[in-house]
């Protein structure tokens, strides 16, 4: 089992994978913030004069641990904020979910009220979640700036 | 050390949104004025409403569109009633005097020659009117793709004690 943790390629390629989908999830959020500040409204979930700070700030989190995991740089912290903010999502689609909200989870371009359903969202993050916990626990150092 | 990291990535994200934020054409107040103003009745929707309309919003939906201005909103009413108290910024195409020809051009022309893909949220008085619910329907024939109709109207955003924009040539 420590073998396959520790594995160079495995988790390269899931630091790539999350790093990419991070980068990617970023990009609408950075673009439109006005409509990612309402995809957090639709959630309910926090005080509204917190949701504007959050929307601006969020997605440069996600792009900068993204960056950083990718390219190995503040390695450790990246895969720290990558874990926190995938249960912070998880946590926020579940009682969407729970509340029975139709949301989209606005993960990869600005929400709305949608038919569409957060719980396939969760079922998604679930999968990126294995990986972002495969990096927490690995020691691999291959292809990093950090020594 | 790790605590380190995290602050550090945590700085760098916090500088970069910041000044990106200042700079985007697209920027936002840091701190957003959000109420919450739901009946929790969900939206408005008339009986005459049938399958393939645009869809019905809410009044707190509503309000958001209009605090982050990220919807231009369209009052179906006549001149009349749109100078003496309408949504403020609202564009006004009476939908009982749309001209008869060449209307395409006119609609192009009150939206100031906006995308057929800008968010358009037209309204009329409230609950009696269904001025908002034909001008919609029109609108999304010659093609424009991102319309709701706030069903509540004027009516509905001045109970919730909401601020309505009058002309000067109100009464005259």
């Amino acid at each position: 089992m420590r073998r396959i943790i520790d594995n160079d390629m495995l988790t390269v390629l899931f630091r790539f994978v999350v790093g990419a989908i991070f980068i990617y999830a970023s990009f609408y959020k950075i673009i439109e913030p006005a409509t990612f500040a309402k995809g957090i409204w639709f959630y309910h979930l926090l005080p509204g004069n917190m949701i504007n700070l959050l929307a601006v700030f969020l997605p440069w989190v996600e792009l900068v641990c993204g960056v950083a995991l990718i390219v190995g740089f503040q390695y450790k912290g990246a895969v720290t904020l990558v874990n926190l903010m995938m249960f912070m999502f998880m946590i926020a689609l579940a009682t969407a979910v729970y509340r029975g909200i139709s949301i989209d989870c606005g993960c990869f371009k600005a929400a709305a009220a949608t038919n569409s359903s957060a719980l396939d969202s969760l079922l998604w993050d679930f999968g990126i979640l294995a990986m972002t916990i495969q990096l927490c626990f690995s020691k691999s150092k291959k292809m990093m700036l950090d020594k | 050390m790790l605590g380190k990291q995290v602050l550090i990535l945590l700085v760098i994200s916090l500088v970069l949104g910041v000044v990106t934020n200042f700079v985007s054409p697209n920027k936002i107040p840091f701190i957003g004025e959000y109420r919450d103003l739901s009946s929790g009745d969900g939206p408005i929707i008339p009986p005459t409403a049938s399958e393939g309309d645009p869809p019905f919003i809410a009044i707190d939906v509503a309000e958001l569109e209009f605090s982050l201005k990220s919807a231009v909103f369209v009052d179906a009413r006549d001149y009349e009633e749109f100078i003496c108290g309408t949504i403020p910024g609202s564009l006004n195409m009476p939908f009982e005097y749309l001209p008869e020809e060449n209307i395409e051009n006119y609609v192009d022309s009150v939206l100031e020659h906006a995308s057929k893909d800008t968010p358009l949220i037209i309204f009329c008085s409230g609950e009696e009117c269904d001025l908002s619910l034909h001008l919609a329907r029109n609108l999304q024939d010659f093609g424009y793709t991102n319309l709701s109709i706030f069903f509540g109207g004027a009516r509905e955003w001045e109970n919730f004690e909401l601020t309505l924009e009058r002309g000067e040539q109100c009464g005259e």
